[in-house]
């Protein structure tokens, strides 16, 4: 039982940043060997000898924005029934094979991609291909294991909602998108979950996996050409799903004026709360200078907002900003929370340091720390196969390469402080901002509508995010 | 250039244990008492400096608990002075990035910086630990930023708040009974001369240990410690904490009513602390019990009767006797009552049928991949030397670990379960949702 006092930012800052390797004097770009099979599966394989350990991420182009209208939350459980029953193996048998080895494999489901993450003993690479292989392309989908999945993940909506911290960027999403694929939430609804049955995963999945909408990136130990030929066997007559282009969603419209969402959760001690609007795609050409700013603003412990609302004033335990960034524009917010009664205190105060970054833009010495701080913290990104293989097949998915990367540091050190007042100006919302608070309503409602009117209020048990 | 960044991690399995593997770790001790243990690790050109205090809240007295976290909150505020600027400002100008944590046991503050930062860190952790000064108004925006951490913790999570609730039902002598945050009403009244008092307690050379992992040379290492930190005096050690919790002799229940989504179940069991020889026999049978979707209580609670929708084992590493926990998150609608027969059961199972010997070895391979994972990374590595060093007295037992697991017997889980997992020895926590809305009025629809 322990109690963390800050977070570590360095990892999941360069999920966000995310230009691949750094090109300062100290590190490259691993080489790494991309191919692809004449069905179109992409492989990318990095040889790393010195860990006995092999880590296989697999990307499938089948995230939730696929997901019929009605039926949110498909994608996500497609992908994770892959590994309940496959046309030769029970679910038990599965997770045994797995655990006996000692293996991970972690699915993730997110708007535009599903993901599987494992990590093995070199020497049991044969059964992980093995399993893989099978998982990707031979799932039976077993009728009881769909309704057992489609009643956990109910369950784990209802779970989820106990804890308003984690919950808060789903509702953001909810508010911000509204009905663009965005707004649906990834893992689905109260009410879209049970309209789900074995037919749509089928479908689903017969539709969105196969070899041409497929990345794999394996990272470790073992010699590429060896590996290669062992994919290619296992992978090499997979047959094409027929989907042809990446699934591309339409740019979001921003919000124009104030919207405020108010959660009702009556037995909640604080008030959660997100401020933002939209703001840029994964690939924009900006993505660096917005990164740098958001570095000085919320993105890290020593930023504007953690210091008015923490540092300074005690209101509360963290406060931060974030761009969370897809194929197309994603969301920017900033994020707090605070004991009920200091709830206006708190969101004034996170609006002042908004304005104040809008008249006073940064300086010299924040842009300094903030370049360091990208340097410096960038490397620890790099030192694990399972983090290699990682970032290789999300880079694919983006259709970046290496010219994003090698200029990364020039890239750093080039961006300016008058850079930086474009940035604010364009990337940070200032008049236009969505609310979307959680916390106990009749204690805050009346006094938060000063932020937006009508109040859009709903209950924090009643189905779905929005 | 990249071959420096894959140059090695250092780990290499040697049969099917990692037991015969040791690496070159130096160590060196300050004449003030402070031990440091060196890793050098070229794989990136970053370091990882951990520094870990033997105080935590088992070291706090009734009135005054959570005092050990809040003290590590507030050496993140010493005053910037002339000669040395703010901690957090300071380490991220420079390209790096701090944490900490508090513990029943430890404090341990963490630093992740590139190598150029190295002088930097040495400077500012002398610092806070030689020229303690508070600002009184930072004392006061702290406490309240620790009331926060506490509300979004503990009190809006039904499940951590149970967990308090299990430690303060199962411990009625030794300090682990409260909460490593501290209770709210002690947070609101902690006074500067407590926090005074807590430094002198704890925070002394000879009462640490340095672990530096990364892209160092461990001859500078030393040179920077004996700079910055060997002109350090060395007081006192805490008071040894003598206290043993009695031997439970009955089953104990207590139960949180909260108007939450999903009810729960807690049990914990009274186990020896981290250095006793069981340590390694009951991680086996967390594995075979509660690692894995393979795992018996998986199978049975979640996948085959559907009663649950998690279920987790713990055992934390301790320097005292300490809780093996197992927690279950039920479904919509299950009897709790229903969930505790069949762990029982499953817990019985294993002392009258046994385990099989491909289950014992499945559990040693997760035990063996999980020791492996968390050494992958300097901050693993870090971590994993300190936590050896203290928990188990020596940082070679670390190479020793992967052979203690490996030589654990279908016998020893067997023993293990039988001599701990009783009756008479178990605390049990239930959440149960409240049935009227905590708040009639709230339900209303807003005006």
């Amino acid at each position: 039982m322990k109690t963390r006092f800050r977070w570590w930012i360095v990892c999941c800052l360069f999920a966000l940043v995310g230009d691949g390797w750094g090109a300062g004097p100290a590190l490259q770009l691993p080489s790494h060997r991309k191919l692809t099979l004449a069905n179109g599966l992409t492989l990318l394989l990095v040889e790393q000898h010195q860990v006995p350990l092999l880590a296989i991420h697999v990307v499938v182009r089948a995230g939730s924005v696929s997901d019929p209208t009605g039926k949110e939350g498909l994608a996500a459980l497609t992908v994770e029934l892959l590994q309940r029953g496959t046309q030769h193996r029970t679910a038990e048998q599965i997770a045994s094979e797995l655990d006996f080895v000692g293996g991970t494999l972690a699915v993730e489901a997110e708007l535009e991609r599903v993901s599987l993450a494992g990590e093995f003993f070199k020497q049991d690479a044969d059964t992980a291909l093995d399993l893989l292989s099978e998982l990707l392309q031979k799932p039976s989908f077993p009728a009881t294991e769909v309704e057992k999945l489609i009643q956990q993940r109910v369950d784990t909506l209802k779970q989820d909602k106990e804890d308003a911290r984690a919950i808060l960027p789903r509702y953001f999403y909810g508010a911000l998108f509204g009905h663009h694929p965005y707004g649906r939430p990834p893992t689905g609804d109260e009410r879209s979950l049970v309209s789900i049955h074995r037919d749509d995963v089928v479908a689903f999945h017969q539709r969105h996996y196969g070899p041409e909408t497929t990345i794999i990136a394996v990272a470790g130990d073992f010699a590429a050409a060896e590996m290669a030929r062992a994919l290619t066997e296992r992978f090499g007559g997979w047959v094409p799903a027929g989907r042809t282009g990446a699934i591309q969603p339409p740019e979001p419209t921003p919000w124009v004026g104030k919207k405020l969402v108010l959660v009702n959760k009556p037995d909640s001690t604080q008030t959660y709360f997100a401020i933002g609007n939209v703001g840029i795609a994964r690939t924009h050409p900006d993505r660096i200078g917005v990164e740098l700013v958001n570095l000085v603003f919320g993105g890290r412990f020593t930023t504007m907002l953690n210091e008015a609302l923490r540092v300074r004033s005690g209101l509360t335990y963290g406060a931060g900003s974030r761009f969370e960034r897809h194929r197309a524009a994603g969301p920017f917010f900033l994020w707090s929370y605070t004991q009920n009664v200091n709830t206006t205190r708190a969101i004034d105060l996170a609006l002042a340091v908004l304005k104040q970054l809008h008249t006073d833009g940064i300086s010299d010495s924040q842009l300094r720390s903030a370049r360091n701080y990208l340097k410096g913290q960038f490397p620890l990104c790099l030192e694990t196969a399972d983090q290699l293989a990682a970032l290789l097949a999300e880079w694919e998915f983006y259709g970046l390469d290496q010219r994003e990367v090698t200029e990364l540091f020039a890239r750093i050190d080039a961006f300016t402080t008058a850079d930086a007042r474009r940035i604010i100006a364009r990337y940070f919302p200032a008049d236009d901002l969505v609310f979307v608070l959680i916390g106990n309503a009749a204690t805050i409602g009346a006094a938060v509508k000063k932020y937006a009117s009508p109040v859009e209020r709903r209950e924090i048990d009643q189905p779905g995010f929005q | 250039m990249f071959k420096k960044l894959f140059l090695t991690l250092a780990l290499m399995l040697t049969g099917p244990w990692l037991g015969a593997q040791t690496w070159d770790v130096r160590t060196h001790t300050l004449q003030n008492g402070m031990k440091i243990l060196v890793r050098e690790d070229h794989t990136i050109p970053n370091v990882a400096f951990y520094l870990f205090y033997r105080i935590g809240s088992r070291n706090e007295q009734p009135g005054t608990t959570g005092l050990s976290h809040f003290f590590e909150h507030m050496m993140f505020n010493t005053a910037a002075s002339a000669r040395t600027p703010q901690f957090d400002q300071a380490i991220e100008a420079a390209g790096g990035a701090s944490n900490a944590y508090t513990d029943y046991d430890v404090t341990v503050y963490q630093n992740r910086v590139p190598a150029s930062a190295l002088p930097l860190v040495f400077a500012l952790e002398s610092n806070r630990l030689a020229h303690l000064s508070f600002d009184p108004r930072r004392v006061e925006s702290e406490r309240g930023v620790v009331a926060s951490e506490r509300r979004a913790v503990v009190e809006d999570d039904p499940l951590e708040l149970l967990r308090e609730q299990l430690w303060a039902a199962a411990f009625t002598a030794h300090p682990y009974q409260w909460p490593v945050i501290g209770w709210m009403a002690d947070i609101e009244h902690w006074r500067m001369a407590d926090l005074n008092r807590h430094f002198a307690m704890g925070y002394s050379p000879a009462n640490a240990t340095l672990v530096v992992c990364g892209d160092v040379k461990f001859a500078t290492v030393i040179q920077l410690a004996q700079r910055w930190l060997g002109p350090i005096k060395s007081r006192e050690r805490p008071r040894p904490i003598t206290t043993r919790e009695p031997e439970q002799q009955g089953e104990r229940r207590t139960k949180v009513v909260k108007p939450a989504q999903l009810p729960a179940l807690m049990v914990g069991y009274h186990v020896p602390e981290s250095a006793h020889a069981d340590f390694y026999p009951l991680q086996v049978l967390r594995g075979i019990l509660l690692v894995g979707r393979s795992s018996r209580l998986y199978q049975r609670l979640v996948d085959r009767e559907s009663l649950a929708i998690a279920v987790e084992g713990e055992m934390d590493l301790a320097l005292d006797p300490t809780l093996f926990v197992i927690t279950v998150q039920a479904k919509a609608g299950a009897d709790t009552l229903t969930i505790e027969q069949v762990l029982y059961a499953e817990l019985d199972r294993v002392k009258t049928e046994g385990v099989t010997e491909r289950e014992l070895q499945k559990a040693k391979n997760i035990l063996r991949a999980e020791f492996h994972r968390q050494l992958k990374t300097i901050d693993g590595k870090s971590q994993a030397l300190g936590n050896y060093e203290i928990f188990f007295g020596d940082y070679r037992q670390l190479f020793g670990a992967a052979e203690a697991f490996g030589q654990v017997t279908r016998d020893d889980v067997i023993r293990v379960a039988n001599r701990y997992f009783t009756e008479n020895n178990r605390t049990v926590a239930t959440l149960v949702l409240a049935t009227n809305a905590p708040n009639v009025r709230d339900r209303q629809p807003p005006p």
